[in-house]
C-alpha cells in the first residue's frame, strides 16, 4: 500500500498549500497587474486588456478549473481548519502569532469580498452584456462610491497580506526555509513582495476613478 | 526593599470541580523562586484574609530546569516555576495550572498527552534487533552533534504546547515537542533506521500538518530549542518522503 496515499490528511494539507500559490496566488498577481492598466483609460482597458482576455479560447474552462475550483477547495479547507485556532493575542503578542491569526481572519474577509466582487462583475456580466462591454465604466461607477472604494481597498490589502504571509509559511511547510535566519529573511522578502503587489493594486484602483 | 511576596493562585479541588482564586502573602526573602515560595506557603497555607486552607498542590522535582515537571502559567506565560525568580516577577504573582492540560488538582496537571505524542511518533531509538544493530559507537560529526544536542535538551515540560494556538482540546495536534524529537531521532545514526516510519506517523492527522506556523512555541521554550527549525526540517523530510511514496524510492 502506498503510504503517502494512506495519509490523505497530509496530501490535502499540501494541496491546500500549493493551491494558495498555484494557481490562486499566481492569478491574484496577474489580476492586479492586469487591472493596473486602468490608468491608460477606458479605450485601452476595454479594447486591449479586457477583450483580449474575453476572446481567449476555452476561457470558461480556465475560469472554472484553474481559478474557481481551486479557490473553492482552498477556501473550504481553510475554513475547516480555521476552527482549530485558539490565538491568544494578548498573551502572546508576537508578530508571527498575529500574522497566524490574520491569515485566518483575512481568509474569511477575502471570501466575503469575493462574493461581492465576483457577483457584481463576472456574474452580473452574464446577463448584462453592457457590464462586459464597458467594464471600465462599470468599475468606475462602482468605485466612485466611497464605500465600495473602501471595500475594494480592504479586500485588496487582505488578499495581498494573505498571499505573502501564506508564501512565507508555505516555505516552512514545504521545508524551503528551515533556520530561523532563513525564515526571517524570506519573511522580509515576502513583505517586500506584499508592498509591491499592494502598490500595483492601489494604483489600479485609482486608475478607475474619474 | 519589598516586604511581602503577593501570590494570586488559581485553585481547583479535583479534575471535575470548578476553579476558584485565592490570594496569599508571604514575608519577602531575597533569591527566591516560585517553587521555593510555594514550599514556604505549604508550611502555613493561610490566605491574605486570614483563612487556613488546604496546601497548594503542584509538581516539582529537580529544581534546576531539567525535569520539566514544575511548568505552570506564571503571570500569564507558561514557564517552569523553578527558574522563575521572584525578584524578576511583577506582583501579585499570578499562578495558574499549565494551560491546555487537564487539571488534577490546583497547579498539578496531567501531562499524559505529552507522553502519548512522544509514543505516537516513536520518540526513541531501537537498539535491540534480531541482529547486533549497534557495533561500536556510531560516528557523528561535531557539527551534526552540536545541532542535534539542542533538541536533546527537551524536558517535556509542555510549555510549547500550552502556548501553541493549534494545540488543545479542540484538536488532536500532538504539538511541537514530539515533532522536535522526531527531528532528533531521525538524525541519530541508529535512530535513522526508523526514519520513514516516524515520518509516516507525523504525516497522519494530528501530526506536522496541523502546525499553523504561529511560532509561539519557540518564543516560550525555556530550553531555547529551535522548534520552528525542527518543523521546517520535518517539512523538508516529509516533502521528500511523500515524493518517495508516490514515485518510488530514489
Ligand atoms: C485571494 C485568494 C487567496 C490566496 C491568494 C490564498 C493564498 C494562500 C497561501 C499561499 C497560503 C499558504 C499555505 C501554507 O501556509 O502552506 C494560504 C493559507 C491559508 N489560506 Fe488562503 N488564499 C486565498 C483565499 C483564502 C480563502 C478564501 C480562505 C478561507 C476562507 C483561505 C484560508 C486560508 C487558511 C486558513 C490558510 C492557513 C493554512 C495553514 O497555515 O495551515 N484562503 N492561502
Ligand atoms: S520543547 Fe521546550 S517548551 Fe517544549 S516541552 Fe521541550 S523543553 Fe518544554
Amino acid at each position: 500500500m502506498n503510504a503517502s496515499l494512506d495519509h490523505i490528511h497530509f496530501l490535502l494539507r499540501r494541496l491546500h498549500s500549493l493551491f494558495g500559490l498555484i494557481p490562486i496566488g499566481a492569478f491574484l498577481t496577474f489580476h492586479l497587474w492586469e487591472n493596473s492598466q486602468s490608468r491608460f483609460g477606458a479605450d485601452h482597458y476595454n479594447l486591449e486588456v479586457v477583450s483580449a482576455l474575453q476572446e481567449m479560447n476555452y476561457l470558461p474552462f480556465i475560469e472554472l478549473f484553474v481559478i474557481a475550483l481551486p479557490l473553492l477547495l482552498h477556501a473550504a479547507y481553510g475554513l475547516a481548519i480555521s476552527g482549530q485556532m485558539r490565538a491568544e493575542l494578548s498573551r502572546y503578542p508576537y508578530a508571527r502569532n498575529r500574522f497566524y491569526w490574520l491569515q485566518r481572519i483575512s481568509g474569511i474577509g477575502i471570501l466575503a469580498f469575493l462574493l461581492f466582487h465576483v457577483g457584481t462583475t463576472r456574474i452580473q456580466g452574464l446577463w448584462q452584456p453592457a457590464v462586459r462591454d464597458d467594464l471600465y465604466g462599470h468599475m468606475q461607477t462602482l468605485l466612485t462610491d466611497p464605500l465600495v472604494f473602501g471595500l475594494y481597498t480592504l479586500g485588496l490589502l487582505l488578499s495581498v497580506f494573505h498571499l505573502v504571509n501564506g508564501l512565507s509559511t508555505m516555505a516552512i511547510v514545504w521545508g524551503l526555509t528551515t533556520s530561523a535566519q532563513a525564515q526571517r529573511l524570506f519573511g522580509y522578502l515576502c513583505i517586500g513582495l506584499g508592498l509591491l503587489l499592494g502598490a500595483i493594486g492601489i494604483h489600479g484602483l485609482l486608475g478607475f476613478l474619474p | 526593599m519589598k516586604e511581602w511576596i503577593h501570590l494570586r493562585i488559581r485553585r481547583q479541588d479535583g479534575p471535575e470541580t470548578p476553579p476558584y482564586w485565592q490570594t496569599f502573602r508571604l514575608p519577602y526573602a531575597p533569591d527566591q523562586n516560585v517553587v521555593s515560595v510555594l514550599m514556604c506557603l505549604r508550611e502555613n497555607p493561610m490566605t491574605t484574609d486570614g483563612r487556613q486552607v488546604e496546601p497548594v498542590a503542584w509538581d516539582h522535582n529537580c529544581m534546576e530546569e531539567v525535569c520539566g515537571s514544575c511548568a505552570m502559567s506564571i503571570n500569564g506565560v507558561p514557564r517552569p516555576s523553578c527558574s522563575a525568580l521572584i525578584d524578576d516577577l511583577e506582583q501579585p504573582i499570578v499562578l495558574e495550572p499549565l494551560p491546555k492540560f487537564p487539571v488534577v488538582r490546583d497547579l498539578l496537571v496531567d501531562r499524559a498527552r505529552m507522553d502519548a505524542g512522544l509514543r505516537r511518533v516513536k520518540a526513541w531509538i531501537e537498539i535491540d534487533g534480531i541482529w547486533d544493530i549497534h557495533e561500536g559507537a556510531p560516528r557523528i560529526s561535531p557539527a551534526e552533534w552540536s545541532a542535534s544536542y539542542l533538541y536533546s535538551r527537551c524536558m517535556s515540560c509542555g510549555c510549547c504546547m500550552a502556548a501553541c494556538p493549534q494545540f488543545g482540546p479542540q484538536s488532536d495536534f500532538i504539538g511541537p515537542a514530539p515533532l522536535a524529537q522526531v527531528r532528533l531521532m531521525n538524525a541519530h545514526p541508529t535512530g535513522r533506521y526508523d526514519k520513514t516510519e516516524r515520518l509516516h506517523r507525523i504525516m497522519a492527522s494530528g501530526g506536522l500538518s496541523d502546525c499553523g506556523n504561529a511560532q509561539n512555541c519557540v518564543r516560550v521554550c525555556p530550553k531555547e530549542i529551535p522548534l520552528t527549525t525542527a518543523i521546517g526540517e520535518l517539512g523538508r523530510q516529509t516533502t521528500l518522503q511523500s515524493l518517495k511514496d508516490l514515485f518510488g524510492q530514489g
